[in-house]
């Protein structure tokens, strides 16, 4: 019947079975049941919030955005000669510039370590560290790093959302009612530079964090695909996203919380 | 005339102005439902649309005609949504948009229609509840398979290539997974129980 139901039989077999529907009651009684529980689940019943979306907007946002993710694409060519890299060359790439890191760390990068490449410890001296402790101190270094990176791009968003959200300049051009060249040379610099922090993003595993880098990300992506001078609409559906999913707030929230784990490690 | 789905695509990977935008507006829906049954969030199902959309135009060169593009699109979108429910498991936070949701009368709630009593909002909540408590019940793959045909309106032929598996398979999940809605219902909700039954 499911079959049936979806249109799935071969002709023969679905007049055979209809034949059979027509003919017999209690499978006539069964099929109507059924198609009735299947007709029941409607998209406008299973899910009811599709109705709120504006999709000829939506629509608008996913192409806005895709064509600006194709333009900020050659600030990526890095990482595509990375992923072009056999792997094991990638591990000792990595070995080697963890190795590098770890020596540079050792050699007065280090806070409070001695400048001119006294080690900062007693004990890393003669025989130098365990390799366990260098691996750990340049995870703990990259953390830092990629956390440090991402509160100051969260930082600097935030100020470009901020732009947004407050009193816009008028455009002097005709044709737009707002001037946002600034704001849209910004979001360009930040989609840039989220390119390269992006695997020291990842590394973080942080839920909240990739959600909101994620969000953020669209609306910049949106911010940079307007024209220089933007319509009170368009304004006026930026605002209205910033403000739904509390961004500011987020930011906020986030980057304080990352700034003081960035204290701690 | 409206161009088939293998035409569009062929023209969004020539880049023939307004191909793309088209594709989005057909496959947008479609690709929001599918979102919804991975992440059952109606914000992160939107994001994770948006990306896919992203995705496809980046690797539009990519695509080879031997697979539907919505399929394409979708095993895309799939990937996207189980990444993200995999960041899920590792990081179980509840998103501020989803504890928005969650917490009645915090959220912007959807405006009644005037028409509409409260008791058939009323009926219409509790419908869907069932039905995706029913939905919500399905194995993993059944319910993949049931989405994507019921509301993805795949073939079966283009699902069991989607999801790599026999046309059998598929046929016999989405048998599975239709029973199996069908008697969720028919016993948490009584306007769904047969005449036969209640007569027996």
């Amino acid at each position: 019947m499911s079959l049936l139901y979806y249109g799935a039989l071969v002709p023969e077999e679905e007049a055979g079975l209809l034949r059979h529907l027509d003919s017999c009651r209690s499978c006539g009684l069964e099929w109507d049941e059924f198609r009735r529980c299947l007709d029941a689940a409607t998209p406008e019943t299973v899910f009811p919030r599709e109705a709120e979306v504006d999709w000829s907007e939506f629509a608008r946002a996913a192409v806005a955005r895709a064509r600006a993710a194709e333009a900020a694409r050659p600030a990526t060519a890095v990482a595509a000669g990375w992923v072009a890299v056999p792997v094991p060359a990638r591990f000792a790439l990595l070995a080697a510039a963890a190795l590098v890191a770890v020596l540079l760390w050792n050699t007065g990068l280090r806070p409070g370590g001695e400048p001119g490449g006294a080690p900062a410890s007693p004990d890393s001296g003669v025989g130098g560290p365990p390799l366990v402790s260098l691996l750990e101190s340049a995870h703990a270094m990259q953390d830092r790093l990629a956390r440090r990176g991402a509160a100051r791009y969260l930082r600097d968003s935030r100020a470009v959302l901020v732009n947004l959200v407050g009193p816009a300049a008028p455009c002097r051009k005709a044709g737009g009612q707002y001037d946002i060249t600034l704001e849209k040379e910004k979001s360009r610099q930040l989609l840039r530079r989220m390119n390269l922090y992006e695997g020291g993003l990842g590394a973080l595993e942080d839920q909240r964090l990739s959600t909101l880098v994620r969000q953020l990300e669209s609306v910049l992506m949106q911010v940079a695909a307007l024209d220089d001078c933007a319509s009170a609409r368009q304004i006026h559906d930026l605002r209205e996203q910033i403000e739904t999913r509390q961004i500011l707030l987020r930011i906020d929230l986030v980057t304080r919380e990352m700034e003081g784990r960035a204290d701690v490690v | 005339m409206e161009a088939d789905d293998f035409t569009l695509m062929e023209q969004v990977r020539r880049g023939s102005p307004g191909a793309f935008e088209t594709l989005v507006e057909r496959y947008q829906r479609r690709l929001y439902r599918l979102a919804c049954g991975y992440l059952h969030n109606h914000e992160d199902a939107l994001d994770a649309v948006q990306e896919a959309f992203v995705k496809i135009y980046l690797a539009r060169q990519s695509y080879r005609p031997s697979a539907h593009p919505f399929t394409w699109a979708s095993r895309i979108l799939a990937n996207r949504c189980i990444d993200q429910i995999r960041h899920r498991r590792v990081r179980p936070e509840q998103s501020l948009d989803e504890a928005q949701e969650t917490r009645p009368g915090r959220g912007p709630l959807p405006l009644p229609s005037s028409e509409e009593s409260a008791q058939t909002r009323q009926e219409r909540r509790e419908l869907r509840c069932v039905l995706q408590g029913a939905i919500d019940t399905l194995p993993p793959r059944q319910r993949e398979i049931f989405m994507l045909r019921h509301f993805g309106e795949m073939r079966l032929e283009e699902i069991a290539k989607a999801l790599g598996c026999a046309l059998g398979t598929v046929k016999s999940s989405l048998h599975r997974a239709a029973a199996a809605i069908r008697d969720h219902l028919a016993r948490t909700d009584p306007a769904f129980r047969s005449p036969k039954g209640e007569s027996s």
